[in-house]
């Protein structure tokens, strides 16, 4: 990974349209601004990680799989 | 009483006063807004939410005591304002809400939990949400343990 230091109010370039500015930082965080074209999709990694999962959780069992599936989540 | 097909329990009858609306959905099942909780002596203590608008979609989950005994909420207050709850302190698990980790069951893979983003149920309103944790302290794949399972302390 990359890692550049920023004060407030610097920013970085990623490409040639999409601009990262460190707006502030808190004991709590750093709030950060960014400009991109309106078809980036910009997503909390926590959002995305979400996302991914309950899709995986959604796949559950086949109905005809549920009582060995659980035979597995009961030991 | 209204009917709903299910994934697993075949055709279920349920009261519009049992329903949870999650007002924006699931992440990735944003137009899945309402379900019922159903829980069921044999598969105790995990519970089965089932979507009502769509009759193949219903997730395995588990209490999240069961999970872990002292886990801790970290909700928003923007979260806590949508299920209508006091947003300057968490609300009181059991009492207020109920809440769930959504399970993951696959083939040839451990069972896991996510705690980073549990549901949590307000009893009063039946309003929902997931709530995903801004901090890092559990994890989305939370191993299943086994022993954790017995005796089901709903």
């Amino acid at each position: 990974m990359l890692v550049l230091g920023r004060r407030t109010g610097e920013s970085l370039l990623i490409g040639d349209d999409i601009e990262i500015e460190l707006l502030a930082v808190s004991a709590q965080g750093a709030k950060i601004g960014i400009r991109a074209p309106r078809e980036t999709v910009i997503l909390r990694k926590e959002l995305k990680i979400t996302q991914l999962q309950n899709e995986s959780a959604a796949r559950g069992p086949a109905v005809s799989e549920l009582e060995r599936a659980l035979a597995k989540l009961q030991g | 009483m209204s009917c709903v097909q299910t994934k697993y329990f075949g055709l279920l009858e349920y009261r519009e006063d049992a329903v949870f609306e999650f007002p924006g959905g699931l992440p990735a099942f944003e137009n899945e807004q309402r379900f019922v909780l159903i829980e069921s002596p044999r598969y105790g203590p995990l519970v089965f939410l089932q979507s009502l608008e769509t009759s193949s979609l219903c997730f395995l989950a588990l209490p999240i005591q069961v999970l872990d005994r002292n886990y801790r909420l970290a909700m928003g207050s923007e979260d806590l304002k949508t299920l209508g709850l006091d947003s300057k302190r968490q609300p009181e698990l059991g009492n207020e809400v109920v809440v769930l980790g959504l399970v993951s069951v696959q083939e040839d893979e451990p069972a896991t939990a996510n705690l980073m983003a549990p549901l949590v149920m307000n009893l009063k309103n039946r309003r929902a949400l997931q709530a995903i944790r801004e901090d890092s302290l559990y994890s989305h794949q939370h191993p299943i343990e086994q022993r954790g399972m017995e005796g089901g302390a709903c």
